[in-house]
């Protein structure tokens, strides 16, 4: 459900016992895992349960929605009017160790499973994700599939996922504040942001401007982007970093410049992500947008739910626009995140995982089940309708789906450089604390070109 | 007088104070009684074969050796199997890919280790940590031995008071403590940034303290709150401890100083210290090993895993085994220069000891 979290820093420790022991012991009793990955072409017997990983928290709605769905798979496909599905839902911040520990232990594996986008490739790299190429070909939906999204989910000609829905970062703000300082319309280059988070700032004495936590890569790459630059870029299989190109590095310093020059964002977002200290949901920029302490802050539609459970007072005046770029008019290239639908390698019944994914992902389905939770359809017949222009939340937010961008954020090795090495949070947290720009950034570019390609930093 | 204080002590008390040397002298007494017992009454005792290989048992002394086997068993399946695991581990490429059959294992040499060491956040991480663990062992082994002292002072009412007292804070789970002091500390209506804020400038004081974020700005307002943490949950067991030791000196000894015009401070020196030097030793040991890696605490304080300049080596550790994409060989390498390390600190200390005859 957050796209932030699927690039999910922050495993827990729960499973740690089981992977470390699986981890020694593997050797010793011929693997842990699997093994090879038991496939099953038959699949044709119905299977008396399906077990679903869903990522996020249940919520009442969610649960009706996804009980609508079995009972329309059960009607579909009368041959599995007795499949039990098994809906389990995995918290973001534990999805990559209960990944690592259904893999290595071969036990408590889902058959499908949501997947955060920017995990697919790595996972399926892995050796997670069962290869879906044939039933994705013959999927009538395939060719209504928001370009790239599906290229997302490709491996050396392979599919491992099919795109379930979508959404973009876009800066949150309130009409009232805006009107009361007298800005008339939002901004669209960086000239503006800064200048309307000042006034704001000064309007409202003791709230701050526009929040800007360090760790958090995902809108970073806005502003990277927003210059005319890129984080990295891959020439004959070969990735270059450019994170200290001129235009990236004017992204790179105006996002650090509204803490250290501009002030229009306070010390303590240093060393947080959007949502507090790491491993937080809450006490971040976001809690602080809801509670009126925050004039602007950058978050997805997603957020809203969070915010009313903070506080509704405001809620009437929320409102969003894209996260301008350097120059404008147009806004700065969104971080493209959202969820995939797979198929579990080692699941027995890989015919009837299908079955249930195309069902998920119908047309019908995949937009009502993004409209639920503030995201988008990964459908282009769905978003180019107009359908989101009366939303004073989502219209911001849809005009942010329109230019966006994945790469280098679905490399194969983007999940070390950022989950396990963290470059660009750790570069950004030391931009903040001034440190020497030039030889800040010149070394984050260095590791971050020697992971993507390598792996490895050094 | 310092020679009439020490040189009785010495010669006479520390033997029961080390506490080692009557047990080895009643050691064998009871291995052969044990023995002789068992030969009498083992229904079978008559039958040759047993009887030979009782008396082959006897003659190359094996009893205790076999009763030390279901131990060593124990200890080698669940202690030496795994570290010759991780060796190996660390010389492999072994990751998840691995793990699952989707990728070759390969041997890598020592490119776990180089890696690691050319990696500037491992400095910063054995930093850290040995920093932390140097402040936080010096805290506990001194607030720990204050205390102590206090409780062997106190009536037994307050004493009883005082080392409950003590003991909650250790009984507390870690993370509880974790989480009490992450509020204490939190820049959203912690008490402490509260109060700093209201302090007056010359006390340090300031309004630069409020929303001030202990837990993400850099390892020593970090490892502020982290020692906070260790040494209130540590203290009460090396106080507890000591108040033991406190207890097997003879009131006497102290008495005699007294009499003799010695200070509290001469007479800690001259008679406590040298009788609980062993006492001391061990504490200082279990210290190290414990406040070398704290991970617990420091996971939940630095914000799991989002801050690398606050990590210390468990997190870095944890961060390059654990987190997706796994690799459990420079986990195993990190493990190993970890254990190394510990080695080289822990062995210094118990080579000097045994040379000062502390432990015999």
């Amino acid at each position: 459900m957050r796209p932030r979290k699927s690039i999910a820093k922050h495993a827990g420790p729960a499973g740690l016992g089981a992977v470390a022991l699986c981890a020694t012991a593997a050797l010793a009793v011929a693997g842990c895992g699997s093994g090879a990955p038991t496939s099953s072409s038959s699949g044709s017997a119905a299977p008396a349960s399906l077990t679903v990983w869903r990522m996020g928290a249940s919520t009442p709605a969610q649960v009706t929605w996804m009980n609508g769905v079995v009972s329309q798979f059960h009607k579909a496909y009368p041959g599995y009017a007795k499949t039990a599905v098994k809906v389990v839902y995995v918290p973001w911040t534990t999805a990559t160790t209960e990944y690592t520990n259904a893999l290595s232990s071969g036990k408590n594996a889902p058959d499908v499973t949501e997947i955060g986008n920017t995990e697919t490739p790595t996972n399926a790299s892995l050796g997670m994700l069962a290869n879906i190429t044939s039933e994705v070909n013959g999927w009538s939906n395939k060719s209504d599939i928001v370009p790239g999204m599906l290229a997302n989910d490709t491996q050396n000609g392979s599919i491992y996922g099919v795109p379930w829905f979508g959404g973009v970062r876009g800066i949150w703000y309130r009409t009232d504040e805006f009107k009361a300082a007298g800005i008339t319309s939002t901004p669209t280059t960086w000239a503006e942001l800064t200048s309307d988070a000042k006034k704001l700032q000064q309007k409202y004495p003791g709230t701050y401007g526009l929040g800007a936590p360090s760790d958090y890569t995902n809108a970073i790459v806005s502003f990277v982007w927003g210059a005319g630059g890129q984080v990295a870029v891959q020439k004959n299989g070969k990735w270059t970093a450019e994170l200290n190109s001129p235009q990236s590095e004017a992204g790179l310093k105006f996002y650090a410049d509204l803490y250290l020059t501009n002030k229009v964002s306070p010390s303590k977002y240093i060393g947080q992500t959007e949502l507090g200290n790491p491993g937080a949901t809450s006490g971040g920029t976001n809690e602080d947008f809801a509670l009126g302490k925050l004039d602007m802050y950058i978050d997805g539609p997603w957020a809203e739910p969070e915010l009313e459970q903070v506080s509704a007072k405001y809620k009437s005046d929320w409102a969003s626009f894209p996260i301008p770029s350097q120059n404008g008019p147009s806004p700065a290239p969104a971080f493209a995140g959202g969820s995939d639908l797979a198929v579990w390698v080692s699941s027995k019944y890989k015919t009837a995982d299908w079955d249930l994914i195309k069902e998920m992902d119908s047309t019908s389905n995949a937009t009502s089940f993004a409209n639920l939770q503030g995201f988008f359809p990964a459908f282009t017949s769905q978003l180019s309708g107009g359908a989101y222009g009366g939303s004073q939340v989502m219209s911001g937010f849809a005009k942010a789906a329109t230019v966006t961008q994945i790469s280098p954020l679905n490399a194969k090795n983007w999940a070390t450089a950022d989950t396990t090495d963290q470059i660009i949070p750790t570069m950004m947290k030391s931009l903040m604390q001034g440190a020497n720009f030039t030889a800040t950034v010149n070394s984050a570019n260095t590791q971050l070109e020697n992971v993507l390609n390598t792996g490895s930093k050094s | 007088m310092a020679e009439t204080v020490e040189s009785p002590g010495r010669r006479r008390l520390s033997p029961p104070a080390v506490g080692a040397r009557p047990d080895q002298r009643n050691r064998p007494g009871l291995l052969a009684r044990a023995g002789r017992r068992r030969a009498a009454s083992a229904p079978g005792a008559n039958r040759p074969g047993q009887a030979r290989a009782g008396a082959f048992i006897r003659r190359h002394r094996l009893g205790p050796y076999l009763l030390l086997l279901p131990s060593l068993i124990g200890i080698g399946l669940i202690l030496a199997w795994p570290t010759i695991q991780v060796g190996i581990l660390s010389f492999q490429n072994f990751g998840l890919g691995q793990l699952s059959g989707a990728a070759p294992t390969q041997w890598v040499g020592f490119s776990n280790f180089t890696n690691i060491l050319h990696d500037p956040e491992f400095w910063l991480a054995l930093r850290n940590t040995v920093v932390f663990a140097a402040a936080v062992v010096v805290l506990t082994l001194l607030i720990g031995t204050l205390v102590g002292l206090l409780l062997h002072h106190l009536g037994r009412r307050m004493a009883t008071f005082v080392s409950s007292a003590t003991l909650l804070a250790w009984a507390t789970p870690v993370v509880s403590a974790s989480v009490v002091f992450y509020w204490l500390f939190s820049p959203d209506g912690g008490i402490v940034d509260w109060s700093l804020s209201k302090l007056p400038g010359w006390l340090g004081g300031g309004a630069h303290w409020a929303a001030f974020n202990w837990t993400t700005s850099g390892a020593l307002p970090a490892y502020t709150v982290l020692t906070f943490i260790v040494v209130w949950m540590g203290f009460p067991f090396i106080a507890v401890t000591v108040l033991a030791g406190l207890k097997t000196i003879p009131a006497e000894l102290i008495e005699a100083a007294r009499v003799d015009g010695a200070s509290p401070w001469r007479s800690f020196w001259g008679i406590t210290y040298p009788l609980m030097k062993p006492i001391f030793l061990v504490l200082l040991l279990l210290s190290i090993i414990w406040d070398f890696g704290v991970f617990t605490q420091t996971y939940l304080i630095t914000g799991e895993l989002g801050n690398r300049d606050e990590y210390n080596l468990s997190l870095y550790a944890y961060d390059k085994a654990f987190t997706l994409p796994p690799s459990y060989g420079l986990g195993a390498a990190l493990a190993l220069i970890l254990t190394v390390i510990l080695l080289i600190t822990t062995v210094g200390y118990v080579r000097a000891s045994v040379r000062q005859g502390a432990i015999s």
